[in-house]
């Protein structure tokens, strides 16, 4: 069994710690949240497209992985990463490692594996292709053929 | 033909590499059996009844003989001699062991061959009528679409993980020889009045215990925005399927949901976002390159004064399996794999090997594979039609079965699927030789019967003229009736005729309907027209009566 993780905090690529709050808290409480400076943690379920005009109040989004089949993150990632430009982090936690070639290409910036998959060679799922045959959010380093 | 470039083969290499690395994993207890299932049937493996499939994707039905001596040497090596062509135009092979299949795989790499996205909650193979480019009056040759429309949602990282299976079906032609309005997303080429070229995009058809006929979410999407449009529709089906539920997980439950209106309106209203988006265009030039390659390598012939051989039993044969074709000097051919006692669809490593050596010798090196599983040659010059029918009946491929009702498509059925419930191809086999007279076959003339050993309704029996459903009544094999099914001038989903009947009485009910049609056909009438102008109700009469 996966031990999935809610993370309350997460840290920047600046080392900073970050509160995380959920979807709900950031709606309900968007004066207060907005101004301190928090990020937001994005279950599958949650519409994102309730945050598309707020994004610049974000410190950093979480998106959640925890299952396995589901794939709404991987659009949750395209929408915020390329359609909306979201600069922030987009963190996915609760990650796969067979899921990582994905999360990254659709705008997922950085990620937390599962503790179950640790010591495993990320490499080989998160870069085992030199070839990719679409336009996706993140494309670095492989050859284009579409 | 289209071959894939080193650069294609690389990338085939790297998948073998990475499923390895999963089965592998798998094998010494490091990923757990959930989440192996989900990435093995990304790579078509099932875990099956007595051993293990694996399902390789033949694209839009597309063989070379390279490709099929290839696949013979696999059903040697790795299988028990022969392998099973399935109603989506792809090949299973039933007995493999599970260390061998990276071996396997490698081996196909080769000849561009792979199981990627053969089953699984992703973009399946695409399907394309086995006559693109060959017949008179098509809108467009839809292969060289499939192919760019494969490459794109090729391990798509936005849309590998859908809720359910993803099948995608394109037409050219004016009849539909692809059913393209049961699939998950049917695509029409058309023209506007400005004769530009489009697609008619179609979502949410379907078969199993929902049948649903797709409803047009779109009359007209430009060819060079199909892919945005395309990317719409899954990031709709992605974001709000229904997972919640593992019967309503495929797109035609979300489509009825919502209903078919706003469902397109949801697409269109993210189109409208990325319709523009250079990135997202179709790459014309490409298409153009694609287009030059899959140019028909023959030219028109002039045979004056030929005279083909007049024997009778090759009469039949020509009459049922051969076709006119658009070059003239050439005909379409096509090879049935009925045979008495023997399952449909399948073929052995051996006649593998001979029809490759036809196929370079009478159809420039190219099969083409169909729904209805057979093999087509494409492209056959008339004056050779005689040679290649006496080869073929020297290796028994001459079932002069094409366009009979003998002509069944069944699954594997309860054989050799552990989802199936009951036995499909001894039904085929029986049904064949109730109708074994060839006289009475061509007097009945072209009839479908399809069976399916369980809902998941592999053998499309819902399009067929008549539908076996294979189920469970307290321990004993059921069969339910569907009558009428058809997708080639308009898709209906075959009408239910009653209770489902025994094993036992089946082929005496198939009989009986058959019969019904016969005593009721005017000239040249067609299964699906007599049901429509009779009712269903002389029917029931005869098989329950």
């Amino acid at each position: 069994m996966d031990e999935i993780q809610n993370p309350t905090s997460l840290i920047n690529k600046d080392y900073e710690e970050i509160e995380l709050v959920t979807l709900d808290d950031w709606l309900d409480n968007f004066d207060e949240l907005s101004k301190k400076g928090v990020g937001l943690i994005i279950e599958p379920s949650d519409d994102v497209y309730l945050i598309r005009d707020q994004l610049e109040f974000i410190e950093l989004i979480a998106l959640d992985f925890k299952n396995f089949d589901d794939g709404r993150g991987y659009t949750q990632a395209y929408l915020l990463s390329k359609r909306w430009n979201y600069i922030g982090e987009i963190i996915g936690v609760n990650a796969h490692l067979d899921q990582l070639q994905f999360m990254l290409r659709s705008g997922i910036t950085t990620y937390q594996l599962l503790e179950s998959y640790k010591g495993s060679n990320e490499e080989d799922y998160s870069n085992g292709f030199s070839l990719c045959y679409q336009a996706a959010a993140n494309n670095n380093g492989l050859n284009l053929q579409y | 033909m289209y071959k894939y470039s080193e650069k294609d083969t690389q990338f085939l290499i790297e998948r073998v590499d990475q499923f390895e690395k999963q089965l592998n994993r798998h094998l010494s207890g490091e990923l757990d059996e959930d989440k192996f299932r989900s990435l093995r049937l990304r790579n078509g493996l099932y875990m099956e009844l007595h051993a293990h499939m694996l399902r390789i994707a033949i694209p839009y039905g597309i063989l070379s003989s390279e490709q099929l001596r290839a696949l013979a040497d696999v059903a040697d090596k790795y299988d028990r001699g022969f392998g099973h062509f399935t109603t989506r135009q792809n090949i299973q092979f039933n007995w493999i062991q599970l260390p061998e299949i990276a071996n396997l795989l490698r081996d196909l790499t080769d000849v561009g061959l792979h199981a990627i996205q053969t089953s699984g909650k992703a973009t399946r193979n695409i399907t394309a009528d086995p006559l693109s480019g060959l017949t008179e009056g098509e809108i467009e040759d839809a292969r060289p679409y499939c192919e760019l429309i494969r490459r794109w949602f090729n391990l798509h990282p936005e849309f590998s993980w859908l809720p359910g299976k993803f099948k995608i079906a394109i037409n050219g032609a004016k009849l539909d020889e692809t059913a393209l309005r049961i699939h998950d997303l049917g695509l029409r080429l058309v023209k506007n009045k400005k004769g530009e070229l489009g697609f008619s995009v179609y979502v949410g058809g379907g078969l199993g215990a929902a049948a649903m006929v797709g409803p047009e979410t779109a009359s007209f999407v430009p060819v060079e925005d199909i892919l945005s449009y395309l990317e719409s529709t899954m990031r709709i089906y992605n974001l709000k399927g229904r997972r919640d539920h593992q019967k309503k997980l495929r797109i035609k439950f979300l489509v009825r949901e919502l209903g078919a209106s706003e469902f397109a309106r949801l697409v269109d209203e993210d189109w409208q976002e990325t319709k523009d988006d250079p990135e997202l265009k179709l790459n014309l030039k490409e298409l153009q390159s694609l287009k030059e390659v899959f140019a028909l390598p023959i030219k028109p012939l002039s045979l004056d004064g030929f005279k083909d051989v007049a024997d009778f039993n090759y009469g039949i044969w020509k009459k049922n399996n051969v076709r006119n074709h658009k070059v003239s000097g050439y005909s379409i051919v096509n090879i049935s794999l009925t045979k008495p006692g023997a399952a449909p669809g399948d073929m052995t490593s051996e006649q593998m090997r001979v029809l490759a050596k036809l196929a370079d010798q009478y159809s420039s090196g190219e099969l083409r594979t169909t729904k209805r599983q057979t093999i087509v040659f494409p492209f056959v010059r008339q004056d050779q039609i005689h040679k290649l029918w006496k080869s073929l009946e020297e290796y028994g491929l001459d079932s002069p079965h094409q366009g009979t009702l003998a002509q069944i498509v069944a699954c594997p059925g309860r054989d050799y699927c552990d989802l199936a419930k009951a036995v499909s191809i001894p039904i085929a086999n029986r049904v064949q030789e109730r109708f074994n007279d060839m006289n009475r076959l061509l007097d009945i003339g072209d009839l479908n019967i399809n069976i399916s050993g369980c809902e998941n309704s592999c053998a499309h029996h819902h399009i067929a003229d008549i539908g076996l459903l294979g189920m469970q009544k307290k321990g004993e094999e059921y069969y339910q009736i569907t009558l009428a099914g058809e997708t080639l001038h308009e898709t209906n989903i075959g009408k239910k005729l009653g209770p489902s009947v025994s094993s036992d009485d089946i082929v005496d009910a198939v009989e009986s309907i058959v019969n019904v049609y016969i005593d009721n056909r005017k000239k040249n009438e067609k299964f699906t027209d007599v049901f429509k102008r009779i009712g269903i109700d002389a029917f029931k009469e005869k098989v329950y009566g």
